[in-house]
């Protein structure tokens, strides 16, 4: 009986420990925070807006689910980021969680007059991930991009992160950016951060009805829209289409996109799509100054030719490498010139001479901005056409003949 | 002591979880920036160095730890102080392994519970694995080194696979020459995590062949030295130097930007895992040097009853050797290598070799 009691007690007391409910939070209710909106505020420094998703629209039950929205959007302003968070509790009834957050958007406006002072809340906070990817508003406000309600893809979020995700592998225009590599960038004195624009394009009154989801062709839509170049976390100017996507070339990041030719006379008659590239950048010291090499190894494919070429001749490839080569070159030097004339490294190329001579870094890191602007950049490109898909030569050269 | 006896495949998981604990949980050599990895070797190379200094001394006296040997070698008087003093610093030690411990679950996932309550759990269950004495900490340490490995191996297959390795992100190696290397490494790498090994000294005695003391211990060492290593470099390697030192928890940054085909990300739960059993096998075997010391130094016959008491002074210094987190790094970085760690792994154990030294040659010449 003694011994009983004994135990009876012991795991009585044991109880409370192994409850494991200290501050347990069901998930009833939490509200999952999917992205985050900044805007410049009014009143306050920040307006922020919270995507929350609605958990019982999403779920891809049958006949269930359809008739509300996706998401529902609440917005708090604070003059900083935790204050802003703090004060939506005014308006959530649930805690807001963020460890789901998948997207950051600022506004255009906060973004020009700086944005640092968004982001230690974001690094330090940790439940919050800094795995999180980051976008511009541009030319609208974040809080209209995070009310914006898209078709194919239930959730605006994931639209816009296997957005970026597609595009960086099939055009190869923008970037995936997230907050760690923001601010590596950012503290790096040989390197400037870039963020991908994103923009809500046409009819912003009905962005965040669900009308909007009524019609095959939607009246507003979110589409990526350029690079934005930052210099002390300000944005600075924005690089579009194809100097956006030499910029990415330089940074390694290009993995698939298409390239247009002129053949025979005809204006973009053959068209090519990379398949695989790869870049290396380097640094040669010359005469105590920086000289930077970029050289650019691309396998591509031959995907369409609206011309007359005889494609089983090998020569006539390597012709066609041959420009492909220039036509990407003239592209890369382009958005190089004008990262020099801004006078902003997006590429890390002091990184680089950083690597090759650290004394003479140190000598020059704190003017190089200035240095960047006149250094000599090398540019070389090495395509090499693989194949040309199931035909041999085109059906052109038949009714040439 | 215990009558207790363990095997050397025993002794050396205890010597590699000891030694990984807590250095792969709070990053060791920050400070060299993206030459952290090599202060890590030049630690390692010192504490082996150390550590034949500890196996001299065990040589010499391979029945009794050290706060008995200690009396034989300077005498009664004098070797009882120190004895005493070595007990304080072994329960100073735990309790600052238990205090990084629990300022990390805080800081982490546990963000609201008090910090009381994580550690008093953490001091539960070390009290009860040292009341049940030795070789049955040793034998959890076997079956608790495997798991440790199985997760440090998909850890490092994931990182791996995730492309966030940037070995560029190491260079330029040696930016600032030799001599920041060497001052951290003085001053941070060859006290911790490896000089600690002195804490062995306590526990070499139950070693059931002492002909292999020296292979076994410096085989652990190096293992754990080159798993901190790797550790080290695939923090930088994927984090950046920057980032490596603004993050307090270096690795668990590194596991939780693992991210494969979108699905299998956020493992911060690995490193958690990781924590719980490093942490718990760094504290308790600092924690058991301090028990025993003490129940050797005031003849106690049984030591298992000062288990519980000497829990809770430990559980109550973990919370009051510092009033923040700054404050705790801050002393573990610039007070403790100088006014406990050398004192009492290098200069202690030196002058004791020395004087031991010439004791035994006398000894031998009598005889």
């Amino acid at each position: 009986m003694k011994m009983f009691l004994a135990l009876f007690l012991l795991l009585f007391s044991i109880l409370p420990v192994l409850s494991g409910c200290w501050n347990q939070k069901e998930l009833t209710d939490l509200a999952f925070v999917m992205a985050l909106g900044v805007d410049k505020g009014k009143n306050h420094r920040f307006d922020v807006a919270f995507q929350i998703v609605n958990p019982g629209n999403v779920s891809a039950g049958q006949g269930q689910g359809g008739g509300g929205l996706p998401i529902a959007v609440y917005k708090s302003s604070g003059d900083t980021l935790t204050e802003a968070a703090r004060n939506a509790a005014l308006k959530v009834s649930r805690r807001l969680y963020y460890a789901h957050c998948n997207l950051l958007v600022i506004g255009e406006k906060l973004a020009k007059e700086g944005i640092l002072d968004i982001f230690d809340a974001l690094e330090r906070d940790p439940g919050f991930r800094t795995t999180t990817e980051i976008v511009i508003a541009r030319d609208s406000t974040a809080e209209e991009l995070v009310t914006t309600l898209t078709i194919l893809d239930k959730l605006p979020v994931s639209k816009v992160t296997k957005e970026l995700q597609t595009s960086e592998d099939m055009l190869g225009e923008t970037l995936k950016v997230n907050i760690d590599d923001f601010i590596t960038s950012l503290v790096s004195k040989g390197k400037q951060p870039l963020i991908t624009g994103y923009s809500v394009i046409g009819d912003k009154k009905i962005a965040d009805n669900s009308q909007n989801l009524q019609i095959t062709t939607t009246k507003a839509f979110l589409s990526a829209n350029g690079i934005g170049l930052f210099r002390k976390g300000k944005l600075i100017g924005w690089i579009n289409g194809y100097k956006a996507r030499g910029a990415v070339w330089v940074l390694n990041k290009v993995s698939g996109t298409d390239v247009n030719i002129d053949w025979n006379g005809k204006k973009n008659a053959i068209n090519v799509t990379p398949l695989r590239s790869r870049t290396k950048v380097s640094a040669k010291i010359k005469n105590g100054k920086p000289m930077i090499n970029v050289v650019i190894k691309e396998e591509s494919i031959i995907s369409e030719i609206n011309t007359n070429a005889d494609i089983s001749n090998p020569n006539e490839i390597a012709k066609i490498e041959k420009k492909v080569g220039k036509v990407i070159k003239s592209q890369v030097i382009e958005v190089i010139k004008e990262a020099q004339n801004k006078k902003c490294d997006i590429f890390g190329f002091g990184e680089k001479v950083h690597l090759a001579n650290p004394k003479l870094w140190k000598r020059i890191q704190n003017n190089w901005d200035e240095q960047f602007s006149e250094t000599k950049v090398f540019v070389t490109v090495k395509p090499y056409q693989r194949r040309s898909g199931v035909r041999r030569n085109p059906f052109w050269n038949e009714l040439k003949q | 002591m215990e009558k207790a006896k363990i095997k050397s495949t025993q002794l050396f998981v205890l010597i590699v979880l000891f030694e990984m604990g807590s250095a792969l949980v709070v990053g060791i050599g920050t400070d060299a920036k993206q030459d952290a990895w090599i202060t890590v070797l030049l630690g390692l190379a010192g504490g082996i160095c150390l550590f034949l200094i500890y196996a001299k001394l065990f040589l010499y006296y391979p029945d009794v730890p050290l706060t008995s040997y200690i009396q034989k070698i300077t005498g009664k008087f004098i070797g009882r102080i120190l004895g005493f003093l070595y007990v304080i610093y072994f329960m100073y030690l735990s309790a600052r392994v238990l205090r990084d411990f629990g300022e990390l679950l805080t800081t982490t996932i546990y963000s609201s519970t008090p910090l009381l309550i994580i550690n008093a759990l953490m001091v539960l269950t070390i009290v009860y694995a040292v009341y049940k004495g030795f070789e049955v900490i040793a034998r959890v340490g076997e079956l608790y080194f495997a798991l440790v490995y199985c997760i440090a191996l998909l850890g490092f297959m994931l990182i791996m696979f995730s492309g966030l390795v940037h070995m560029e992100n190491l260079r330029p190696i040696l930016e600032n020459g030799w001599m920041p290397i060497l001052k951290i490494t003085l001053g941070q790498t060859l006290n911790f995590p490896f000089g600690e090994m002195n804490v062995f000294t306590m526990l070499l005695p139950y070693l059931n062949e002492p002909k292999k003391v020296k292979r076994v211990c410096i085989g652990g060492m190096i293992l754990s030295g080159l798993n901190i290593t790797i550790a080290t470099v695939i923090n930088i390697a994927s984090l950046g130097v920057p980032l490596f030192e603004r993050s307090p928890f270096p690795l668990l940054s590194t596991v939780s930007k693992i991210s494969l085909a979108n699905f299998i990300e956020r493992l911060d739960v690995f490193f958690m895992l990781y924590l719980m059993v490093g942490g718990f096998f760094k504290i308790t075997l600092f924690f058991y040097a301090a028990v025993i010391g003490t129940s050797d130094l005031f003849g106690l016959k049984d030591y298992k009853k000062i288990c519980f008491p000497m829990g809770l002074i430990i559980l109550f210094a973990s919370l009051s050797i510092a009033s923040n987190y700054a404050e705790h790094i801050k002393e573990g970085i610039i007070i403790v290598p100088i006014f406990l760690h050398w004192p009492f792994q290098i200069i202690v154990p030196v002058g004791l070799l020395i004087i031991a030294f010439f004791r035994n040659r006398k000894k031998q010449l009598i005889n």
